[in-house]
């Protein structure tokens, strides 16, 4: 794990391509495992591959760009959230507040387009987005706070505030303040369209489809360079790591161990809030009760596949954004549930971790 | 008296004087332990009667430990055998030991802080009421009361009565009256002597000789991982157990037997009596003297929040180093941190060249911590990393808040040039490295911005020669430059051979070492905690 450029050797060569052998050493057991699965729920594994693939990649009959869309729009939430995830968990706090967060985010933002209203519409889409990521920042930094100054675990701090986000969320869209106006179902009023992102592909260059890509998910992507930036190249990444990996040594060589685990969770909830806010304002254009299906928790396994590293976290966000969207058109051709998808995550999950735990084995049994 | 003083090259005959009445309960013979390169335990012989309080004496690093942990089940040892009531036994597990009766007291209690007293007692399995068990030692302690809202002393003692409780007839006490008050220890002697006129058998792993004459029947001197001597307490006395245990000479030893042990022969500048260890005076006058730290009156708070430095005066010129001398757990690190900055003070007044001390500016510390894995490395993290934790903050490496990488690498490149780094790739994570390397790390970081004041931890502990050598020169090149270098080591040869002046910290008070020559004896007294008179 080396941040710092250096010489290339010959062990370098070796260390590329092992790890890209190591990848298709993944997939290969990825699809075995799929395979397997299918067997097991009775489907025809050929055309479950086939159906899954289609959705998250498009064929000849359906279209690309459609299915390529809908891929980058399922990974853009799982993006900014596993990028808050990173940040948290590289600092060594292990926040599992990605949902509570983005949750918090989209209520602000909703609540802020409502508030003021009055404004042109590029201005309170940005001051939208503002005001989502601080309070996810807010929602991070309270869990934050909790833990360098009263020595309350973020583990549990942050499931808690997870559960005060989604229940303010019920009562606010269910008879509170920010139901639609007809006052039947739980859920607010569609945001004025002058403030949603813009649709990036017209249909008329995509086979004539409608796609949901947004300028959001250009927001998302530019997260990774702008996290990579903050996290190996400049004196706060460098003391987040630090803290990280021994916060003794970080405050016996007098870093600021608590203000930098502060300015973890902040930013950590920033970019969870964020998340919130792309989604309300690129494909739900309102809040209602079930907002997220969990993309805050799915988060974290998509941050650990994608090794800590925002790159890492890229592909993997991208690999389960192809996932979502393949299984849903599993879903929609099989007849089985859509539940489907949570089980090919798992089992996605499985693979790698499995891997890893071979990996750590045999690296102990030649170390001594 | 038949003593074996001085004689551990020898194998010598070591006639423990034991009552003809009482059979050993346990021998313990030519136990050997090695750790890598050094020799922890070297044909250990270790005897015990039945019912009676046996003192294990020696310096860190002594072997006590390592002997009690083999006797616990807790370390194998490479050879050597164990008799327990005339039996030969394995303990190859720490439930082993306790089947055979044998428990351990710690020194850091294997309590569980959230549970209750009672709770506690109940995860040893105990053959007899614990409760009903303490109330006969005198000792009410309330069930239902939570462990980590207990004081330190009856904390030890919950633990104590959980031993007991498994009804263990030996027991060993790995230093008890550390973490106690003096009268908390006097209330721990008097349940000790009650064990044992109870017909159990005692081990105290200790090293106050006060402490050991009060309360002991035998003691046993351990010195560098080899039998000393076996005597009866009540035939010896304070100086004689001080000679014992920091031994004679000690430069000239090493330079003798040669061994890695720490100590690096021929670094010794003064030529040393037989007897004494020589503490050069420091010559007053010359300006480079002039400067450095006052400290008055300093009081730290050690992390349970009693006084680990007491009402402590400390001066440390420019161009000198400061030793200070003691056995761990007397305030060291209390005493480093607070003179690093990094623990906040419970009172006092620190100077720096006659104006205000703000520990990083006036005067720029350089900060040898005693425990590098703990404090000094992040060993995940790359060896470059690792010895840019300052660096990477001065504005030199930075452009707007971006850091200049190639400019920081080169000076890694170059620090590990500098303090000789012996790596074939700076981007492997630190853990890579050797101790010796890893340690030259930390020595790096705390020499490479030039400080005035350096405060070093034990900073040669478990470096072979030619590390040691190399982070002495580093100490001695500092001095030269006119910093003001504190010394806080464990290690007698060290300090003697490095310092200019002396002193030893026992229960968080200085003892300067004033006399020209100081008798080794005496500074095994001070290290006992004991007073030296004249």
């Amino acid at each position: 794990m080396s941040d710092l450029p250096g010489p290339d050797t010959p062990d370098r060569v070796a260390l590329v391509f092992w790890t890209l052998a190591r990848v298709l050493a993944a997939c290969a057991g990825f699809i075995l495992l799929l395979t397997v699965t299918f067997l097991l729920l009775g489907i025809a594994p050929a055309e479950g591959l086939r159906s899954l693939w289609a959705g998250a990649f498009g064929d000849a009959q359906s279209g690309r760009w459609y299915a390529v869309s809908e891929t980058l729009v399922k990974a853009t939430p799982l993006l900014l959230t596993a990028l808050g995830v990173t940040v948290a968990w590289r600092a060594g706090l292990f926040s599992i507040g990605g949902e509570g967060q983005l949750l918090l985010g989209a209520i602000t933002a909703t609540a802020t387009v409502r508030l003021m209203g009055a404004l042109p519409g590029p201005m309170l889409t940005l001051l939208a987005l503002v005001m989502g990521a601080a309070a996810g920042a807010f929602w991070g930094w309270i869990a934050g706070w909790l833990r360098v100054r009263r020595n309350v675990q973020e583990v549990i701090s942050t499931i808690m505030l997870n559960y005060i986000a989604l229940y303010l969320l019920g009562w606010l869209v269910d008879k509170g303040p920010l139901q639609e106006s007809a006052r039947r179902v739980a859920q607010s009023d569609p945001l004025p369209s002058t403030v949603l992102f813009a649709r990036l592909i017209p249909p008329a260059w995509s086979d004539g489809i409608a796609t949901r890509l947004h300028s959001g998910v250009l927001l998302a992507f530019l997260a990774v360079p702008v996290i990579t930036l903050l996290l190996f190249h400049t004196r706060t990444g460098f003391g987040l790591r630090l803290i990280g990996q021994n916060a003794e040594a970080a405050r016996t060589a007098r870093y600021p161990v608590r203000a930098l685990r502060l300015q973890a969770m902040a930013l950590s909830g920033a970019l969870c809030g964020l998340a919130g806010c792309v989604e309300l304002l690129g494909v739900t254009g309102r809040l209602f009760a079930n907002f997220s299906p969990g993309w805050g928790f799915t988060a974290i396994p998509v941050a650990l596949l994608g090794g800590l590293h925002p790159v890492g976290v890229l592909l993997s966000a991208l690999f389960f954004g192809a996932l979502t969207a393949g299984s849903g058109n599993l879903a929609r051709f099989s007849g089985v549930s859509s539940v489907l998808i949570y089980i090919l995550q798992a089992v996605a999950v499985l693979a790698v971790v499995g891997l890893r735990a071979y990996q750590a084995l045999r690296a102990r049994s030649e170390g001594d | 008296m038949r003593r074996a003083r001085d004689t551990v090259a020898a194998p010598s005959p070591l006639v423990a004087p034991s009552d003809p009445s009482s059979e050993p309960v346990l021998r313990m013979q030519g136990i050997t332990k090695r750790y890598g390169a050094t020799l922890a335990l070297d044909q250990v012989d270790f005897s015990v009667n039945r019912g009676e309080i046996h003192a294990l004496l020696g310096e860190n690093g002594a072997g006590k430990s390592t002997l009690m942990h083999v006797l616990s089940g807790l370390t194998r040892p490479d050879a050597g055998a164990i008799w327990l009531e005339g039996r030969e036994v394995r303990l190859t597990s720490p439930r082993q030991a306790r089947a055979h009766g044998i428990a351990m007291v710690h020194q850091h209690f294997t309590l569980v802080p959230a549970f209750t007293v009672a709770e506690n007692l109940q995860l040893d399995r105990p053959v007899v009421d614990p409760i009903e068990r303490a109330r006969s030692l005198g000792w009410s302690l309330d069930p239902q009361a939570r462990v980590h809202a207990l004081p330190v002393g009856a904390q030890q003692r919950v633990e104590i009565v959980k031993a007991l409780a498994t009804d263990a007839r030996l027991l060993i006490f790995d230093e008890p009256t550390a973490v106690l008050s003096p009268p908390e220890v006097e209330e721990l002697f008097v349940v000790l002597r009650r064990l044992r006129d109870e017909g159990r058998t005692i081990i105290l792993i200790a090293h106050k000789l006060a402490e050991i004459l009060a309360v002991s029947d035998r003691v046993t001197v351990l010195r560098r991982g080899r039998n000393v001597v076996v005597c009866r307490t009540a035939e010896t006395s304070a100086p004689e157990l001080a000679g014992w245990m920091i031994g004679a000479p000690r430069a000239l030893d090493a330079a003798a037997d040669g061994d890695g042990g720490g100590s690096v022969a021929g670094e010794v500048s003064d030529p040393v009596s037989p007897a004494s260890h020589a503490v050069p005076v420091p010559a007053e006058g010359p300006a480079s003297r002039a400067g450095g730290l006052v400290v008055r009156g300093l009081t730290v708070p050690g992390d349970r929040g009693e006084h680990a430095i007491r009402m402590l005066d400390l001066q440390v010129r420019r161009g000198e180093i400061s030793g200070i001398g003691g056995v761990d757990g007397n305030g060291q690190t209390e005493l480093a941190e607070a003179l690093a900055g990094l623990r906040p003070i419970a009172g006092g007044q620190l100077q720096w060249d006659g104006g205000p001390f703000r520990p990083g500016v006036t005067p720029r510390i350089g900060y040898i911590p005693q425990d590098r894995r703990r404090a000094g490395l992040a060993v995940t993290l790359s060896i470059a990393e690792n010895l840019l934790f300052d660096a990477v903050r001065e504005p030199e490496f930075r452009i707007g808040p971006f850091l200049r990488r190639g400019a920081l690498y080169r000076h890694a490149l170059a620090l590990a040039r500098q303090f000789d780094i012996r790596t074939g790739d700076l981007n492997l994570p630190a853990s890579a490295l050797s101790g010796g390397n890893q340690q030259k790390i930390v020595v790096a970081r705390a020499f490479r911005s030039d400080p005035e004041l350096i405060i070093a931890v034990n900073p040669t502990r478990g470096l072979d020669i030619g590390a040691t050598r190399f982070v002495h020169a580093q100490l001695r090149r500092a001095r030269e430059r006119g910093a003001a270098v504190v010394l806080i080591s464990t290690d007698l040869d060290e300090l003697m051979a490095l310092s200019d002046r002396a002193a030893i910290l026992a229960s968080g008070q200085l003892t300067e070492l004033s006399q020209q020559a100081v008798r080794t004896a005496d500074i095994g007294l001070l290290m006992g905690g004991m007073r030296v008179s004249g």
